[in-house]
């Protein structure tokens, strides 16, 4: 387009929209319309373009169609056809006349609004650290512009359109609302772009700033002046859905540039004062009691309030724990066991021989200091044997449940109830070592378990586990799988029982040690004859403690 | 079992916190790989501060200056700490598409490094992420910091195997304390991993162990990833503090 032509088609339109609200912006169309001109594709564009800068510079002026009309209008028009309305057209769904809807590019001279995006949930700002441009420079599509922090986290903000940098809204240092323009920028091939070789007048600038003349000088349809006011079409269009006289605001923006939080913080303190009035003239609450009449109470009754509280039956309070860490892990953990399958079997052991013999070992064999010889270094000792004729009650099993791992060690674990909490360290490879070593490495174990000092080698890589809390209590369990592991056994206290002889209970009945047992198994890969076999083996090796002297290697 | 997206793994002993911070800049901004950075300590100490905060807000600028402290101006986020030889840097740089974070918030992010904390600390009861802080209970042995660019992040954590009460006497009580804190004072606030881990080794290949369960962990060293960095033009945030910086900003101050 030549510089003549361009500028006398601006003084046109510029007469056209002279007229206020909706007859000043139909006369504009109707010139951009027109036909008597010999407009290129590319100069209808550019008309269409122009239109629209105009009718969002006034506050007052709606658009005087949506699309539809604007295409039933350009379709009368034959030097106008609908091939060569810009993309930027077809955005504007529901586009009417008492809405207007914001698309992602604006077509207001090819200005865009860059907004800060969201960088979190539930954050509301960010400070704007810096920026990366300078109003006139040049940006590529995603290229960095600024940099803001939000939380603790610093976030780079990147451009999504290719063009030129008009206006930078904000400082470093500023905080940022969500949502609000960050900067404005010119995009590449907008009307400023089109056919302007170098030293030629900027058309979108001289439309802009023709616009802002008529911003300033239109009043508004209460009959206010705007003068001096400046704000970007979004901010109008907010102040004008809010009912907000833009003089009555102080923009805290660039040159007094009146911002969307201004408006904002305007409508809120507004609406502040109207509460404070709507409470002052309320019927208070608490009404008097009524007196005794005939005539039915018109104001409302309320329970009277007591001048005291109640007495509570206790004085706790409610705590509430996030489950955070330590705590998380347990409920993922517990959860992902959850999800497996288990079955349980439960089996009556006898331990008086076992009882018997650790008597007799511990008095006669020296032991290191702190070791103690407890009956359940045997029972871990049993436990490796029986695992030799039953290796699948040692594997651990993938998250896919594609694939069962045989372990060939015997990592041991055993659950400690600890001051710091619950602790599985294991002992490894049970299979090569004798009950005296197990013995003390169970109390090294727990002697760093009570210190909070287990280190990642002492609870990690287990592949089957002992919970023996019948040390505190209780006679059945059912434990819960320490997952990937496909099977764990839960003991309860030992405790004596008296069996009836064949002539029934004469006082001569045999009392016994017992214990009892429960497996806990994954029955995706276990079998309860597989649980049930190993069982018995293990409670062979037990009963008769003297049979591990015939596997001894 | 589920795939583990490969992860560099460079593991450095008292390397300077300076060059490791613009490292972590320049694998963050012009790389497209998941790396994961220990360095054990540094030395001299220095104070690192966020990408915003004023240093006569934050620290005792003049007993900084008398003593020489070097002050570092670092591209993430976050807060002001002092760094030494005590120290186990701690840092996670990946991809969008290498982790289950839906979109990469800092929050989403945070709690996703709790969960791949979660088998270091199993040992040490109360771990959990606690606002920004990973702690033991109410007290903070970890402070953290992210930096986000478009399909990447940035996760660095400066652990305290070991601290000096004189050295925190440089950090002024900031305007912004997590609510946890309740005024404590800061010897009241933190905590010392070594009182709860047997070693620094164990402590670093727990870490190692922990973020094998996520990721497929590959070592290299300095001189390999010099060789594959390309001389990109990038953003470069990180710079020291200049002496005279330091004094206007007392000048600011009054």
């Amino acid at each position: 387009m030549r510089a003549s032509t361009a500028r006398a088609l601006t003084s046109r339109i510029a007469r056209g929209c002279q007229g206020r609200g909706r007859g000043g912006a139909r006369s504009g169309f109707r010139v951009l319309a027109s036909k008597d001109e010999e407009f290129s594709p590319q100069l209808q564009s550019t008309k269409l373009q122009m239109y629209h800068s105009f009718t969002r510079q006034f506050s007052s002026a709606q658009p005087i169609c949506g699309h539809r009309e604007a295409l039933a209008m350009a379709n009368q028009n034959s030097d106008f056809p609908t091939r060569t309305l810009p993309s930027i057209l077809q955005k504007f769904r529901g586009f009417n006349s008492s809405e207007v809807r914001m698309p992602d590019v604006e077509a207001n001279g090819g200005i865009v609004e860059i907004p800060l995006a969201q960088t979190g949930e539930g954050i509301a700002d960010c400070e704007l650290i810096r920026w990366f441009v300078k109003e006139g420079d040049m940006v590529d599509e995603f290229a960095p512009v600024c940099e803001v922090q939000s939380d603790k986290a610093s976030v780079v903000i990147t451009s999504r359109y290719k063009g030129k940098v008009s206006q930078i809204l904000f400082s470093p240092g500023d905080i940022v609302k969500v949502g609000e323009t960050l900067m404005e920028l010119m995009l590449e091939g907008s009307a400023a772009e089109v056919g302007l070789s170098k030293g030629e007048p900027n058309l979108s600038t001289e439309i802009q700033s023709i616009a802002e003349s008529k911003a300033k000088s239109v009043k508004s349809e209460d009959g206010r002046d705007h003068s001096s006011v400046l704000a970007v079409p979004a901010v109008r269009a907010l102040a004008k859905e809010h009912g907000v006289d833009l003089a009555s605001i102080v923009g805290t923006g660039k040159d007094g540039r009146i911002m969307k939080h201004d408006v904002l913080n305007y409508v809120a303190s507004r609406e502040n004062v109207h509460d404070d009035i709507q409470s002052l003239n309320e019927t208070p609450l608490h009404v008097k009691q009524a007196p005794e009449t005939s005539e039915p109470s018109v104001s409302r009754e309320y329970t009277p309030v007591p001048a005291e509280p109640s007495r509570s039956v206790f004085d706790g309070a409610d705590t509430c724990i996030p489950i955070r860490g330590h705590r998380r892990a347990m409920a993922k953990a517990m959860t992902a066991a959850a999800a497996v399958p288990h079955f349980y079997y439960v089996e009556e052991i006898g331990v008086s021989k076992l009882t018997e013999m650790k008597r007799a070992l511990s008095e006669g064999v020296p032991l290191e200091a702190g070791v103690k010889l407890t009956h359940l270094p045997f029972l871990i000792k049993s436990l490796s044997m029986a695992l030799k004729k039953y290796p699948l009650m040692n594997s651990v099993v993938d998250e896919a449940v594609t694939e069962i791992n045989v372990r060939a060690s015997h990592n041991i674990g055993v659950a400690m109830a600890t001051s710091f909490g619950l602790v599985v360290p294991n002992i490894k490879n049970v299979q090569r070592l004798s009950v005296l070593e197990i013995a003390a490495e169970l109390s090294r174990l727990i002697h760093l378990a009570n210190t909070n000092s287990l280190s990642t080698e002492d609870i990690t890589g287990g592949t089957i586990t002992v919970s023996n809390f019948g040390a505190i209590g209780g006679k059945f369990g059912m434990p819960i799988l320490n997952v990937p592991e496909v099977a764990i056994v839960a003991i309860g206290r030992m405790h004596q029982i008296v069996r009836p002889n064949e002539t029934g209970f004469d006082g001569n009945e045999d009392s016994e040690r017992v214990i009892n047992v429960t497996w806990g198994a994954d029955h995706r890969v276990v079998d309860g004859a597989t649980v049930a076999h190993f069982c018995n083996e293990w409670k062979l090796l037990i009963e008769q403690p003297e049979r591990l002297v015939l596997t001894l290697q | 079992m589920a795939r583990r997206p490969p992860m560099h793994l460079l593991r450095l002993q008292g390397f300077s916190i300076f060059h490791q911070l613009k490292l972590e800049e320049r694998l963050l901004r012009t790389t497209s790989q998941n790396w994961c950075l220990i360095n054990e300590g540094t030395s001299p100490p220095a104070i690192v501060m966020g990408i915003s905060g004023k240093p006569e807000q934050l620290l005792d600028v003049k007993a900084v200056i008398r003593d020489g402290i070097s002050v570092i101006r670092r591209f993430s986020g976050g807060g002001t700490v002092i760094v030494d030889e005590n120290t186990v840097f701690v840092t996670l740089i990946c991809g969008g598409d290498s982790v289950p974070i839906p979109k990469l918030y800092p929050r989403p992010i945070m709690d996703w490094t709790e969960e791949l904390y979660v088998p270091a600390f199993r040992s040490i009861p109360g771990f959990q992420l606690r606002e920004h802080d990973y702690v033991f209970g109410d007290r903070k042995f970890g402070g953290n910091a992210q930096s986000i660019t478009r399909g990447r992040f940035l996760h660095h954590t400066s652990f305290l195997w070991d601290y000096q009460d004189a050295r925190m006497a440089y950090l002024r009580h900031p305007d912004r304390a997590p609510a946890y804190r309740v005024n404590r004072q800061h010897s009241d606030f933190i905590c010392r991993l070594k009182d709860h881990l047997p070693s620094r080794e164990v402590f670093v290949d727990s870490i190692v162990h922990a973020f094998d369960h996520q990721f497929s962990l590959e070592e290299t060293d300095l001189d390999a990833i010099q060789k594959t960095l390309t001389d990109v033009p990038h953003l470069n945030s990180t710079y020291v503090l200049s002496t005279c910086q330091l004094e206007e900003s007392l000048t600011q101050k009054q």
